[in-house]
């Protein structure tokens, strides 16, 4: 197309991921021998070669507020349009507010297996893309994944979650307390929550009674966490709500679309408990740094090994509480103690800290999907199919585990062309520029229908005062470093009477407070500096405020930001 | 053959698509040979896409040398003249396909397309073919549905900032998946040459307007012995009076096809690389579904207008049963 190979063109492009495998098959500017190596700049250099004309400049960062010194007001400014190629909603939400801040076009567009959509974002002309949001994902109740579940994917989540708890955030738990124990102890003492004893509770299983130092010990740990995830806690949840109980109306406690679950016997002959055992203690032994002996890959050994292991017998409690009620948010049960309960877990973690080798802490190991060697995925898979066998559910394959779990997108090369073309087509109206929304296209296509939908974009919503009017769009820009008095007026004169002005959530004038008045003649700038105490870096030339306004009837008036420059 | 096993390699490289159309129809893939005429920028699209697919061979053919037009719509040629010498288009293309994957055996057929026989057909389960004039089209078309095994056959056209799609699969069965539902569906196609006997005033009026101006360019082209695409904006007056004449014949409104319609695939006869990247997603998935058999095929004709930026979908079929 040669877009930007003219001399005062450029393409900038931006991802912070690698090339993997999986990505060949529809990424194709990258090869086998790309692997591992920056998808930006590869990216870069292959459209080079198609057309040595391209000025394109490859950058790895993530668009986002993190990256507001790299992507600043001047980087915004300069742009001609913006075309999207994002992964996830709120990657786009963010560089669409960017996109309506700056007033530049956005093009936007998605892929999910066959399906594919493009929205064009036209400044002034349609509504933002965050303007209709599709309903959020719909998630399955805590108590239903913690201890109702009914199909596989309640399943994987309680998997997926557990996975993380015990080989990532538990381990690194304790790194931040071994690190700088003051420090912890004092953040834990403050909280003094439920979840913040939960917190205490696992760190010091790990660091006292559940500490490994030999192989055997991991495995000892991984065979007792079978026994309660498995068999104890299944007990536990019968012996609370047995097979015939009724709910406080009288119904069945354990109707449809409840599964009433078997304890499981575990078993060495059993494949998938064997399975379960190893890639537990294995994973385990990676936390602690302990190497993971040659004859564990061995089933026979492997299931010697796991015999040793002796596992207290489980009795079920009368004063357990399980959650049934769906709208829970959180497992922590609150009581009354945890103060007290918090400050004897830190007593005995101080204790378990002083017997410590110098130095000592865990491994904390982040989920990689794609890596079929490390056992990630097969402890997963092993967690939840093991849940499924309590509560017989189908189990699944690893592979199907894994796109659940893994959250993965599925992806073709055609859908994605599509997508592409349709975008560019809408670029050329871009650069055209003079274009009427009608002459824009948004589309939904579903190739596998085939379905093809095209329409016009929508326009943006108006907002309507006395001959003003305006859309979110709409920026109200003051240059030349004005006065606080300045700004009032400027509003005044659009019939506006202005009540209170913040910036970000510190407020720099309210009219009901007398000691106000005083700032009358500070410039705003000065303002945001000392009573919000805001740095503006460098970079900047701007700020904005949002300003309360009421028209002569005192009705209130939704007004557009306000942009001050200042330099 | 359909007992057999995806590789590592393969279940790694093609894990996103396995998700899409499940690992059955990725094995059907790979077992499957493509035949492809014409090596133009929306043919060139179709074939990155079924190379990255995984199909098991493609080939290609096209005799042409290089010119600077295919350079302008053709990402897979490279743009260092040295490298272009002395090797036919569909030579460079298969060098560069190669890369894409190379797991899919892409060879090249030299040679004059029409004087294959029937048996040369007989290797390939899909035959797209593009810019051929109408003659080259009912023949390449009919030798596909003299074999006794199917071979799918598609035409694929673009010119100016619009493309048609022709879909023939014959007798072709699959499972329509509605819901929790699957029925098992039965589609019948016609052939090139009757779908374009279906006579004009049978169809139903919004058909799209593209469908019947390149009806009348196919006819002029071959009227006047000329190669596809070898129209220019001095032939308009000579289309329009031919147009008249075919509306005529066919009991038709003559301003039921617009003269800037025709003015536009006259003069506009190269591709447009934004055009090419949709009709060649579209068609490659075409192909994708015909050969796993997942997914309900296009049924007939498809038509996209960069103008109007809609993508229409027509099935032109004559309904009566033949006897």
């Amino acid at each position: 197309m040669g877009v930007s190979c003219g001399k005062q063109g450029k393409l900038t492009i931006t991802d912070d991921d690698v090339i993997e495998k999986s990505n060949l098959s529809r990424q194709f500017l990258f090869r086998d021998w790309n692997i591992g190596q920056a998808k930006s700049t590869v990216a870069a250099s292959a459209a080079a070669l198609i057309n040595p004309h391209l000025r394109i400049e490859a950058l790895q960062n993530r668009v986002g507020s993190q990256t507001e010194n790299v992507f600043d007001d001047t980087f915004w400014e300069n742009l001609t349009a913006v075309v999207n190629a994002l992964d996830n909603v709120n990657a786009r939400l963010y560089v669409d507010q960017r996109c309506l801040y700056f007033q530049k076009p956005l093009l936007e567009s998605g892929t999910l297996g066959a399906k594919c959509n493009t929205q064009m974002v036209i400044p002034h002309l349609t509504e933002n893309y965050g303007a209709s949001r599709d309903p959020p994902e719909k998630q399955a109740p805590m108590c239903t994944v913690h201890s109702f579940p009914h199909n596989i994917d309640h399943c994987l989540t309680w998997a997926r979650s557990e996975f993380e708890g015990l080989v990532e955030k538990t381990p690194a738990e304790v790194n931040a307390y071994l690190s700088n124990p003051v420090e912890y102890i004092n953040a834990m003492n403050k909280a003094g929550d439920a979840q913040s004893r939960d917190t205490l509770e696992h760190v010091l299983e790990c660091l006292e009674k559940e500490k490994c130092d030999t192989f055997q010990d991991c495995i000892t740990w991984a065979r007792l966490r079978f026994e309660d995830y498995f068999a104890d806690r299944v007990k536990q949840l019968i012996f609370t709500f047995p097979e015939e109980a009724s709910t406080s109306t009288g119904a069945p406690f354990w109707s449809a679309p409840k599964r009433f679950p078997h304890p499981l016997q575990f078993s060495v002959v059993d494949p998938s408990h064997l399975n379960f055992v190893m890639a537990a203690s294995i994973l385990r032994a990676e936390t602690f740094g302990i190497s993971v002996p040659e004859w564990v890959k061995h089933p026979k050994t492997m299931a010697e090994a796991v015999g040793k292991v002796i596992v207290p017998e489980f009795q079920p409690r009368e004063d357990v509480k399980i959650e049934t009620d769906e709208k829970a948010t959180t497992l922590s049960s609150a009581s009354v103690d945890d103060a007290a309960v918090i400050n004897e877990l830190i007593r005995k973690l101080e204790q378990c800290r002083k017997k410590l080798p110098p130095g000592f802490r865990m491994m904390p190991i982040q989920f990689e999907k794609d890596d079929d060697t490390n056992y990630h995925m097969d402890l997963i898979a092993g967690l939840a199919n093991m849940r499924a066998r309590n509560y017989s559910i189908p189990e699944v394959d690893k592979l199907k585990a894994k796109f659940i779990a893994g959250r993965i997108i599925p992806a073709i090369a055609t859908s994605t062309a599509m997508a592409t073309g349709l975008v560019c087509l809408e670029l050329y109206k871009v650069l055209d520029g003079g274009h009427k929304v009608e002459d824009y296209r948004n589309t939904f296509a579903n190739l596998a229908l085939p379905l093809f939908s095209m329409a016009e974009p929508v326009p943006p919503k108006v907002i309507k005062h006395q001959d003003l009017s305006w859309t979110v769009w709409d920026r109200w820009i003051l240059k030349n470093n004005p006065t606080l008095k300045e700004l009032l007026q400027w509003l005044k004169y659009k019939g506006l009477d202005a009540y209170s002005i913040s910036h970000g959530s510190c407020l720099l004038y309210n009219s009901m407070f007398p000691r106000h008045r005083d700032r009358m003649d500070r410039k705003v700038v000065d303002l945001v500096r000392e009573v919000a105490k805001v740095e503006l870096p460098a970079y900047r030339h701007h700020f904005d405020v949002v300003v309360a306004c009421e028209d002569d009837e005192g009705n209130d008036v939704d007004i557009p930001p306000v942009s001050i420059y200042f330099s | 053959m359909v007992g057999e096993e995806l590789t590592e390699q393969e279940t790694a490289l093609y894990d996103r698509q396995i998700r899409v159309w499940g690992a059955d129809a990725q094995r059907r893939l790979s077992k499957s040979h493509i035949l492809v005429y014409g090596m133009k920028g929306t043919i060139t699209e179709f074939c990155k896409n079924i190379v990255l697919a995984g199909v098991g061979s493609l080939t290609l053919v096209d005799d042409r040398a290089v010119t600077e037009e295919a350079l302008s719509a053709n990402f897979l040629m490279p743009p260092d003249e040295n490298v272009c010498s002395g090797k036919t288009l569909a030579e460079l293309c298969r060098d560069s396909l190669n890369e894409f994957n190379p797991m899919v055996r892409v060879s090249v057929e030299k040679g004059d397309l029409t004087s294959f026989g029937v048996e040369f057909f007989d290797k390939f389960d899909v035959v797209v073919i593009s810019f051929c004039s109408l003659a080259t089209k009912k023949l390449i078309n009919e030798r596909c549905r003299k074999l006794s095994k199917r071979v799918s056959f598609y035409t694929v056209d673009c010119r100016d900032c619009c493309g048609e799609i022709f879909v023939d699969l014959q007798k072709y069965n699959y499972a329509m998946k509605r819901l929790d539902e699957t029925t098992e569906c039965e589609l019948q196609y016609p052939s090139f040459q009757e779908a374009i006997s279906v006579p004009w005033r049978s169809l139903p009026r919004k058909v799209s307007k593209l469908y019947f101006a390149m009806r009348v360019i196919e006819r002029f082209e071959e009227a006047e012995g000329r190669k596809p695409g070898e129209i220019c904006i001095e032939d308009l007056p000579a289309v329009l009076k031919l147009k008249k004449e075919i509306c005529e014949a066919q009991s038709l409104n003559e301003s039921h096809i617009p003269n800037a319609l025709l003015e536009r695939l006259v003069t506009g006869t190269r591709e447009f690389p934004p055009v090419c990247a949709i009709i060649g997603g579209i068609l490659g998935q075409e192909v994708i579904k015909a050969i796993s058999g997942k997914g309900d095929p296009l049924k007939n004709f498809f038509f996209f207008d960069s103008v109007d930026g809609k993508g229409i979908i027509e099935d032109i079929s004559d309904p009566t049963p033949k006897g």
